[in-house]
C-alpha cells in the first residue's frame, strides 16, 4: 500500500501538477529556501557531464581562490592608500622596527580600564631598542610642547610601551624613518 | 632530491648577497677538488651539497641574521662536512623568548597531566549519622555529627577532588614562536647539528655511541627526519639506547628539544620545518587558528 502509494506522489504527472499548483499562488513560493528548487530527478533525466583533469581554463578558477600566504607588495612608484614599503636597514641608526607580516608599521594601541588608559605600543624591535625609545619619546614629548612622557622598555621581547594614544604620530614618524 | 635542490639556483636576499658569492666559490672550489680527488676516494667524490636560502617568497623579518650550518655525514664516524645550507632566518634565528619557551613547556607538562589526589567530604566518611550527644544540658558543645570537618576524622573542606584535568591549549602563535626560539636557541648554543641523511652503514649500536663521542654531541641525542619511517639500520642502532631518540618532524615539540642536549635534523627535515614554519608565520587565514579551542574541532 505504501508503495503504491509512493509511485503515485512520484509520477511526473502529480510533479507537474504541484509545480502547476506552486505557480497559482496556492502554495507560497518559499523564495531563497532550498524547498523552493526543483526536486531531484532521476539521473537519465540529466544532461551528460564530462569530466575533466586540468582543463586549460582552471588559470581562471586559481585566479580567484585566495592565495595561502600574503603576497609580497607590488612595487609601484606611489601608492594612494599612504601606504610606503619599508626602505630602512638600521644600519645607520643600530635599531630596526621590521613589518607585520601584511606589510604594515606594528604600533598599536591598547586601551584598558574603559579607554581611561592609553598605551601606544610599538613592536617587533631588533637592535639598539633604548636608542629607539630616546627618539620616539623626543617625538612624543615635541608634539606635547616639551611636556614629559612615559615609556616602557621591553628588551626581551622587543616592544616599546608609550603613556598616551600616539599611535598616527608614531607610525608616520617610522615610516617618514624608512621602517 | 638533494641533487635537485643542490642544482636549483634561486634568487638571493640583496643584504646575504655576500654570502651567495661565497657559496658560489665554495661550490666551483669544491668541484674542482671533487674532480682532482676522485681516485683517491669514492666517498669524496660527489660534489659539496650547497643549499642557498630562497628569500623570495618570504623575505626574513631579522635583515642582518642570516645563518649557515654545515651538513655533516653519517657514514662514518670520522666527521666530513658534505656540505652547506643556509637557514632562514625567521625559523633558526629568531628572538629567544624565554619566557614564551618556559610556557610551552608548562603547557606541554600540563595539558595531560590528571591529578589524582582526592579528599572524602563529611557525608562520604562512614559513619557520622548520629547525633553524637545531646543538643542541651551535657556542658559540651553542640554538634551533630562525628564526622564534621571540626573533627578529627572527619571530612574535608574544599579538598583535592579526583579526577582534576588540567588540559588547556596554548594560542596557536605562541606553540609557533616556542618551536621558532626553541630552535635558534638550540642553534645559538651549537647544540642543532644538521646531517645529510639517517642512512647509517650498520645496525651496531657501538657505531652511534663513537659517532657522539667523535662528533662531541650529547649526552642525549634527538635525531629528527621527515618521516616517520626511519630505516632499519638506525633504528636496530638507537633501539637499545636510551639516550638516543629517533622522532619524525611532525612530532617536534620544545619538551623533547629542551630534553634533550643536541637536536640532530636530516636536510629534508630542515627544509620542511622551515616550510611549515613559514608558512603558519606567513599564512592569510591566520585569524582561524586564534579562535577558541573546541573539544570537537579537527
Amino acid at each position: 500500500m505504501a508503495a503504491n502509494a509512493k509511485a503515485i506522489v512520484n509520477t511526473p504527472l502529480l510533479q507537474g501538477l504541484k509545480q502547476l499548483v506552486r505557480s497559482l499562488h496556492t502554495d507560497c513560493a518559499r523564495l531563497s529556501s532550498f524547498r523552493s528548487s526543483r526536486e531531484v530527478q532521476p539521473l537519465e533525466e540529466y544532461p551528460e557531464v564530462e569530466v575533466l583533469h586540468n582543463p586549460p581554463e582552471w588559470k581562471y578558477v586559481e585566479r580567484l581562490l585566495p592565495p595561502r600566504t600574503v603576497p609580497q607588495p607590488v612595487a609601484k612608484p606611489a601608492y594612494p592608500s599612504g601606504w610606503k614599503p619599508q626602505t630602512a636597514t638600521g644600519q645607520e641608526s643600530g635599531y630596526f622596527v621590521a613589518r607585520t607580516k601584511n606589510h604594515m608599521v606594528p604600533v598599536y594601541l591598547n586601551t584598558r580600564f574603559r579607554g581611561q588608559r592609553r598605551l601606544t605600543i610599538v613592536r617587533l624591535i631588533q637592535g639598539d631598542i633604548w636608542a629607539l625609545e630616546r627618539d620616539l619619546r623626543q617625538v612624543v614629548e615635541q608634539s606635547r610642547n616639551g611636556k614629559l612622557c612615559a615609556t616602557r622598555v621591553n628588551e626581551l621581547s622587543g616592544q616599546i610601551h608609550i603613556h598616551g594614544d600616539y599611535v598616527d604620530l608614531l607610525r608616520e614618524h617610522l615610516k617618514s624613518k624608512g621602517f | 632530491m638533494l641533487k635537485f635542490l643542490n642544482k636549483t639556483r634561486q634568487l638571493l636576499y640583496p643584504n646575504v648577497r655576500n654570502l651567495s658569492h661565497t657559496v658560489t666559490v665554495c661550490q666551483s672550489n669544491a668541484a674542482t677538488e671533487s674532480t682532482t680527488t676522485t681516485g683517491k676516494e669514492t666517498l669524496v667524490s660527489k660534489p659539496a651539497l650547497i643549499l642557498p636560502q630562497n628569500y623570495a617568497e618570504h623575505a626574513p623579518v631579522s635583515r642582518s641574521t642570516a645563518r649557515q650550518a654545515w651538513i655533516e655525514n653519517v657514514d662514518a664516524v670520522t666527521e666530513r662536512k658534505v656540505g652547506l645550507m643556509e637557514l632562514h632566518p625567521d625559523v633558526f634565528a629568531a628572538q629567544p623568548r624565554v619566557d614564551v619557551i618556559q610556557e610551552n613547556i608548562e603547557w606541554q607538562r600540563k595539558y595531560r597531566y590528571v591529578s589524582m589526589a582526592h579528599t572524602k567530604t563529611r557525608a562520604e566518611v562512614r559513619g557520622g549519622g548520629r547525633k553524637p550527644w545531646p543538643q542541651k544540658g551535657m556542658g559540651r558543645a553542640r554538634h551533630g555529627s562525628i564526622r564534621s570537618p571540626l573533627f578529627k576524622g572527619g571530612g574535608v573542606i574544599h579538598g583535592p577532588r579526583s579526577p582534576t584535568t588540567h588540559f588547556y591549549m596554548l594560542p596557536f602563535y605562541k606553540r609557533v614562536m616556542g618551536l621558532t626560539s626553541t630552535l635558534s636557541v638550540k642553534l645559538a648554543q651549537d647544540d642543532l647539528h644538521i646531517i645529510e641523511d639517517v642512512e647509517i652503514p650498520t645496525k651496531d649500536a657501538q657505531f652511534i655511541r663513537d659517532l657522539i663521542q667523535e662528533r662531541n654531541w650529547g649526552p642525549s641525542v634527538l635525531i629528527v627526519d621527515k618521516h616517520d619511517v626511519f630505516p632499519e639500520n638506525i633504528c636496530y642502532a638507537t633501539d637499545s639506547i636510551g639516550y638516543v631518540n629517533l622522532m619524525p618532524a611532525y612530532g617536534l615539540n620544545v619538551y623533547s628539544m629542551l630534553k634533550h642536549d643536541t637536536l640532530v635534523l636530516t636536510v629534508e627535515a630542515v627544509k620542511h620545518l622551515e616550510e611549515r614554519l613559514l608558512y603558519q608565520l606567513h599564512r592569510n587565514d591566520a585569524a582561524s587558528k586564534q579562535t577558541k579551542f573546541k573539544l570537537d574541532q579537527v
